[in-house]
């Protein structure tokens, strides 16, 4: 069982720290990892369990914050580094975003979700929606309020229906003026693209990543049925626990009672795919300590939408000393860790967005012999890539006629382009 | 006037009292709140911190409510001076059962009331706590039920041994519950405090298994690994299963008959199913069973287990009901959004399923990648130990293994080993290409990473290793070399690891990889890494000899690097060495006059060389081969010198062996921390020995806790008072009340007395020897039965005399209120008259510290007794002393003076008299009852037989004597074992109203009593259960606000009743 959790700001600060049981944990573990880390910054800093000489460690970093999580016994591993990413998750999503700052300022509400999430060391409710019932977010109304009449509570003082209800994902009695249920197919696409051949890439590996988001608004206990066109060409799934097992594997059909605001009832991932919406194409040639380097983008298969907020991004490899790149069309720019990075945004419709220039070699290197790998990023509204088609959306045990609304995504994940 | 006179009197007593009183506390008792206490408990000095406490007992002493400092007092807990603890403790458990909140309307505050609770973490509030865990395991909130299981490992974790089974049985309770979110709480409390009590689990088993799917996704991880636990410790492995490479008979198919059949068929599956390596599947299965670290130990004994041993222990994954049902049940989990659900059910998969059907885990393992950064790496640490065992599993999904440039270092080296390791045939080019990709990676350690791995698979897929060999070739080449002399330390790793791979594929068949050879030789002069430089050097000396062209060069190489040997790195000139030595020891006739003069001139030039260790090696070397370099320098080998001959081709003739591949034969449960840091965690088990859980087990289990079950029934029903449907209690009560009361009456004529024992613990033999005596004077009595000492001085006494002490009427008015009268028998049984009989207290000063804690020093502890002159053999006398118990665990100490001997007595009190009885009728008992809910309450069972010795005398032939009524006869049995062994008053006696007679269900008995320290009312009730001529199971019930007196004195009538009673 966990004993204790640490959250580390990135400068190594112990922002916090939550005894779960009677065996205390000595803050000067956190010196001690802070310590190892600087010291070995590629190896520990990204090693999710640690044997220390004390205790083992669970940490995982969100957006600089190091969730430090301690135990001295055995348990599933996996089962400590996930709890750390709820909390991750519930936290960003109370406090809109993760930094010191503002884990600073709101420690009460990071120590209240913490006394529910976790109790001696085991996961307690780590559902969001129930929190929220128990423990308000802060906003702008409680902020104004604690500051006019100088006390406000941000804990609720009754139970959420939910825990006792067999539904344990949703309130019992929910009332909404306007029943709606929105449906929104998130994709991410997953690809290697090689480029062996002067011409074309070789696609290595397409995939897709999805998520069924629902958000649903509706009154009472009701019982959606959500199909799909084509299940048959989902590789894998992941549910939300309301999503019931017996449909599925019959007929591939989600049945769920859904909680109340936004969740993910499932995730699934398609691969195969032999397609992809844009190709990136780099070139390369070094001579005589430069390197001419050119990348262009254009569409390959045309989604039927807008290709938007198209970035391509790359790190500069060890031995180039200076960069000298321009583009036609959008930003490039060179930060400070050698991460080049050029935002495309929307295509143009007369050119073909081209970025080229040099690479100035270090002293004494005739030619580059390491390849960078570019980083594409894209992002096509009203599209699901992998294809995948709802069918219909049944809803039963409803009051009242509920408005429905379907939308799709696609954004690009480990879209990558080896040169 | 008066009051002034009055006072004044006072004024004077307590001056005259104050001499006598100097040092103790006794003018804090005299007037706590003279000075504000408050600011003394916030003070930073220990003595005033401690003075505010002394005053605060003080108040509490004088019935006073102080509850109000409770937030002071708390916070000095932490305070370093054992005093101030111990009096904060003492002020915690007046306070800490005034926890009301437990009682509250509402669930949250509840859950809340017992999560704190259970939070103090101070062994004194434990039995409180156990008493609110127990109600609140029953409460009707889910969340509040889940809450009490989760407070059972704090309970645990305090280490009270007393508590141990009661926590077990609330966690049987809390695992039958119907919600699934209690059932996963009440499964980690389980996997925390008692995780091998497995029959537990045995008796819900398929009800647990069905449940899993519903129970919230972290109870399903423990409850996972329960079950699994369970199922191989009752029911076996499972011989389909990778387990069943344990089965003798799959490795060793000579047995003949059936079993021999479908042992080879197995091996057959075994391979088509594409298992690797047999021993390494039999070791990962070992290791699971024993534990990697003894498992190693056994690792040279390989019979260790004996094949019988072994083949009754496996089940089948297809028959067995037990392990298909673990096996269905956690196959939806495989779905779950949360990646330890799913790692811990594939895990179950992994171990008990049949080999064919593991691949159902591929996918969603291979899912989890996607999850989050932290959780990949150990998700592949787990899948590369699967794909190890068994490659064919994952060799489908290669792409699934390949890097990202954003994965982190060590996501991308067990990318590359799992890659490795699934490597096929028919992907293998595949693969290839991907690692063509990798070596021109930015990060060079990965490149070099790379580079090992094709070393691996050259070696696993021999056919491809002239493949490799090139690719490997091509990274040496000049070209590649140079172009990379900017960032020299990065590439050098890559080029060393690169000529390691070369040499380890050479190492396999060195003849067909000739032409790498040539080449290495040819590149010899580009390659300027030492390293890299002295691994050339060693494949030249090392296969000097091998194909047709490297002979013929050989000569001209060495004079070359002979030639540059004073430049060279100390590990090429080392090598150097070595390789002349080869050559020379290799050399045919006419290169042999050659490969002297070469080595003579290294040397030469290494006898003058800088290292001192070049230096001695070449002089080991000279002397070696001396035979050579004789003074006379003839070409013919002299005989005597043939030892030192041999032994130069004894170290370097012979020829290297493949070398096998580097295990790591360290294996733990899939998905366990373990696993993970390569070693074994605290509180890691492997698994339990399989069929270690018998049908005998299962039953010795069974059967208090069943009975445990039908009592948690039984209390439901009882505390939501449905006493109504069965019986209406005005008419009959109103008919037997007579009886009752005379039976009562009856009774306390016989048992007004009752009972105390004065008793050295270490005689208990003596005890005995005066039973019947002691028993035919009825059960009320005790005795006294205090030793001699037995010095060796003392011969008269051995025999020692006992007295029997009976307790008369608890008089308040006696000395002080809370002392009590006992009157005391002295009877001498021994032979000669014994005399200056007389009891005192212990030596005040040797009082110890807790009794001088509770600040009521004023009240004497024990009357002196009027001295007994003498006693004559046989003759008894009473006396009567006046006591004053503290406590009903704190034995009173008192010294027998008896022929001016000292003997120590204890005299124990028994806690049924720290009551008194407290008139009152039916209503205001109901009506009082009714104010004491929640966790005032509390209720055990035990069965109740006195009654069967009266029947059984009485209605002999079978029939109930019409006389009397057995209704009747049980009350009396009831009534007078509850008054004879403690202080109560009988209110009522309720009578079934049932047609048949011989049906005692719903007998109740209300006594109501108050307790004698602080008269706060003690309601008890027995309810009875059962036939009239069986055993009776008897719930006890007790309501009183004074939590801990109540439990105790519930356990002392649990106990009392259930004690059978002593026929005389």
């Amino acid at each position: 069982m966990l004993q204790c959790i640490f959250l580390l700001s990135d400068s190594g600060e112990v922002m916090l720290e939550k005894q779960l049981t009677g065996h205390r944990v000595d803050r000067s573990i956190c010196a001690w990892f802070w310590e190892q880390s600087i010291s070995q910054p590629d190896s520990f800093k990204v090693l999710p369990v640690i044997a220390s000489p004390t205790h083992y460690l669970f940490q995982i970093v969100r957006e600089g914050i190091t969730f430090l999580a301690c135990t001295q016994v055995e348990m599933p591993p996996l089962m400590g580094i996930e709890f750390l990413c709820r909390v991750a998750d519930v936290l960003s999503d109370y406090l809109g975003g993760l930094n010191e700052d503002v884990i600073k300022d709101n420690f009460v509400i990071v120590y209240e979700l913490l006394d529910e999430m976790i109790d001696n060391g085991f996961p307690l409710t780590t559902e969001p929606n129930i929190l929220r019932d128990m423990i308000a977010p802060p906003n702008i109304v409680s902020k104004m309020l604690s500051v006019v009449t100088g006390n406000t509570s941000n804990v609720s003082d009754t139970l959420p229906g939910a825990t006792s209800s067999c539904v344990p994902w949703r309130t019992t009695q929910l009332k909404h003026a306007n029943n709606d249920v929105y449906v929104n197919l998130v994709e991410e696409m997953d690809t290697i693209i090689n480029r062996h051949a002067p011409c074309d890439g070789v696609l290595v590996k397409c995939e897709i990543f999805g998520v069924v988001e629902v958000n649903s608004h509706l009154s009472g206990i009701p019982d959606l049925t959500l199909s799909f066109a084509n299940p048959s060409i989902l590789n894998d799934v992941q549910f939300h626990p309301c999503v019931r097992f017996r449909p599925w594997e019959s007929e591939q059909i989600l049945s769920f009672v859904p909680p109340d605001g936004l969740f993910k009832l499932m995730s699934y991932r398609v691969k195969k795919l032999k397609n992809t919406p844009i190709y990136v194409k780099p070139q390369m040639s070094s001579e005589s300590g430069t390197c001419r380097l050119s990348v262009m983008v254009g569409i390959r298969n045309d989604p039927g939408k807008a290709v938007d907020s198209l970035a391509v991004q790359f790190q500069l490899p060890h031995g180039v000393s200076s960069a000298n790149l321009t583009a036609n069309h959008g930003t490039v720019d060179i930060l400070a860790d050698k991460t080049c990075s050029w935002s495309i945004g929307r295509i143009p419709k007369d050119k073909t967005p081209q970025m080229s220039g040099t690479l100035v070699l270090e002293e004494g290197m005739e030619q580059l012999n390491v390849k960078p790998t570019f980083q594409v990023d894209f992002k096509i509204m009203g599209v699901a890539l992998s294809g995948l088609k709802i069918n219909k959306l049944d809803l039963k045990n409803l009051p009242t006629p509920a408005h429905k609304g379907f939308r799709a995504q696609t954004e690009a994940g480990q879209y990558e382009v080896r040169s | 006037m008066f009051t002034q006179l009055s006072t004044t009197a006072d004024n004077f007593s307590k001056a005259s009292s104050m001499v006598f009183r100097i040092g103790t506390d006794a003018h804090l008792y005299d007037d706590p709140d003279d000075v504000s206490i408050s600011p003394l408990l916030d003070s930073k000095f220990d003595s005033e911190k401690c003075e505010a406490l002394k005053r605060l007992l003080a108040l509490i002493a004088q019935g006073l409510d102080v509850s109000n400092y409770f937030p002071q007092v708390v916070k000095n807990v932490a305070s370093q001076s054992l005093e101030v603890k111990k009096l904060v403790y003492l002020y915690l458990l007046h306070y800490a059962e005034r926890q009301r909140d437990l009682g509250d309307q509402n669930p949250l505050v509840r859950a809340w009331a017992l999560r704190t609770m259970a939070g103090i973490r101070l062994h004194v509030i434990s039995p409180l706590v156990l008493v609110a865990v127990r109600k609140c395991a029953r409460d009707p909130s889910v969340y509040v039920r889940k809450c009490a299981a989760n407070a059972l490992p704090k309970l645990h974790d305090l280490r009270l041994e007393e508590n141990a089974a009661a926590i077990i049985e609330i966690i049987e309770i809390l695992l039958n519950d119907n919600s699934p979110g209690v059932v996963g709480a009440a499964a980690a409390a389980f996997a925390f405090v008692c995780p091998n009590d497995l029959p537990v689990i045995g008796r819900n088993y398929k009800r647990l298994c069905e449940i899993l799917p519903d129970v919230e996704e972290w109870g399903q991880i423990i409850l996972i690994g329960i079950l699994l636990r369970y199922v191989i410790a009752r029911h076996g492995l499972a011989k389909e299963s990778i387990m069943a490479s344990l089965l003798p008979n799959i490795f060793s198919n000579e047995k003949t008959g059936s079993e021999s059949d479908t042992g080879y068929l197995e091996i057959k599956k075994t391979y088509e199913i594409g298992l690797q390596e047999p021993e390494l599947v039999a070791m990962v299965s070992r290791s699971y069973l024993a534990g990697p670290d003894k498992h190693l130990l056994h690792l040279n004994n390989s019979d260790v287990i004996s094949s019988d041993y072994i083949s009754s222990r496996f089940t089948s994954s297809k028959t067995d009901d037990n392990v298909k049902i673990l096996l269905q049940c956690t196959l939806p989990l495989l779905w779950s959004r949360n990646s330890a659900v799913v790692l811990a059910a594939a895990g179950v998969h992994w171990i008990m399923a049949p080999m064919e059907e593991i691949s159902k885990i591929v996918k969603p393992l291979l899912f989890l990648l996607r999850s989050s950064d932290a959780s990949k790496y150990v998700v592949l640490c787990n899948i590369q130990v699967f794909a190890k065992v068994m490659p064919s599993l994952f060799a489908a999904n290669i792409e699934d293994f390949f890097i990202s440039s954003s994965d982190a270092y060590q996501v991308k080296a067990l990318k590359l080993e799992i890659l490795s390791s699934i490597a096929t045939d028919a992907s293998i080019s595949v693969i290839f290409q991907e690692f063509q990709d990798y070596v021109r990676d930015p990060d060079r350690r990965f490149a070099a990473d790379t580079v090992a791995a094709i070393g691996v698979c050259a070696k696993r897929n021999p056919q491809v290793a002239n493949t490799c060999v090139e690719g490997l070739l091509a990274l040496i080449s000049p070209k590649s070399i140079n172009s990379t002399s900017g960032s020299m330390d990065d590439e050098a790793v890559v080029l060393i690891q690169a000529l390691t791979s070369i040499k380890d594929i050479i190492t396999q068949d060195p003849l067909s990889h000739e032409n790498a050879i040539i080449y290495l030789i040819r590149n010899l002069d580009a390659i300027k890494v030492p390293v890299a430089r002295a691994m050339i050097v060693w494949i030249v000396g090392e296969y000097n000899s091998i194909g047709n062209i490297i002979p013929k060069m050989v000569s001209i190489i060495l004079r070359f690097l002979a030639r540059g040997f004073p430049s060279e790195s100390i590990e090429t000139k080392y090598q150097i060495l070595n390789a002349a030595v080869k050559v020379l020891l290799n050399s045919k006739e006419e290169d042999f006059d050659t490969a002297k003069s070469i080595l003579n001139y290294v040397f030469e030039l290494a006898k003058f060389d800088f290292n001192y260790d070049v230096r001695d090696r070449a002089r080991v070397l000279r002397k070696l081969l001396s035979c050579y370099f004789s003074s006379s320098g003839l070409e013919e080998k002299p005989d005597n010198n043939e030892i030192w001959l041999l032994l130069a081709e004894h170290i370097f003739g012979e020829k290297v062996k493949p070398s096998t591949e580097m295990v790591n034969n360290r294996f733990y449960l899939p998905g366990s921390l373990s696993q993970i840091v390569f070693h074994a965690a605290p509180g890691y088990e492997p698994l339990p020995e399989p069929c270690s859980l018998t049908e005998s087990d299962m039953v010795k289990g069974l059967e208090e806790p069943a009975q445990a079950e039908a009592n948690d029934s039984d209390v439901d029903s009882g505390s939501l008072n449905e006493e109504g449907s069965y019986y209406s209690e005005d008419s009959v009560t109103t008919s037997t009340r007579t009886d009752s009361e005379s039976a009562a009456s009856e009774s306390d004529n016989n048992n007004t007395d009752s009972l105390i024992n004065l008793s050295d613990v270490g005689k208990p033999q003596e005890e005995t020897n005066d039973l019947g005596e002691l028993m035919s004077k009825g059960d009320l009595e005790s005795w006294l039965d205090d030793n001699d000492n037995p010095g060796p001085s003392q011969n008269v006494a051995e025999r020692v005399p006992s007295a029997r002490i009976s307790i008369g009427d608890i008089k308040e008015s006696a000395v002080s209120p809370p002392l009590v009268s006992v009157d005391t028998f002295f009877e001498n049984c021994s032979s000669d008259s014994m005399s200056k009989i007389f009891l005192t207290n212990e030596d005040s000063e040797s009082l110890d510290q807790g009794s001088s804690l509770e600040s009521q020093k004023d009240v004497p502890v024990f009357a002196p007794m009027e001295e007994i002159s003498i006693l004559e053999p046989g003759q008894t006398i009473k006396r009567v002393i006046h006591v004053h118990f503290h406590h009903h665990l704190l034995p009173l100490k008192l010294i027998l003076w008896c022929n001016d001997k000292k003997h120590p007595v204890k005299l124990r009190p028994d806690i049924g008299f720290f009551l008194k009885p407290l008139m009152m009728d039916l209503d205001a008992f109901s009506q009082k009852e009714s104010q004491l809910p929640g966790m005032f309450e509390y209720t055990r069972r035990c069965s109740f037989t006195d009654h069967l010795a009266e029947l059984g005398s009485d209605g002999k032939d079978g029939d109930v004597s019409p006389t009397k009524d057995s209704f009747l006869i049980i009350c009396q049995c009831l009534a007078s074992r509850m008054l004879s062994n403690a202080n109560l008053h009988l209110v009522s006696v309720n009578m079934p109203v049932d047609a048949n007679l011989n049906d005692a269900s719903g007998l109740c008995l209300r006594f109501s009593g108050e307790i004698l320290s602080n008269s706060i009312p003690c309601l008890v009730s027995v309810t009875l259960d059962g036939k009239c001529f069986e055993p009776l199971n008897a719930s006890v019930k007790i309501n009183c606000e004074e939590t801990v007196f109540g439990l105790n004195l519930l356990n002392r009538i649990v106990n009392f009743l259930a004690e059978p009673q002593l026929t005389t």
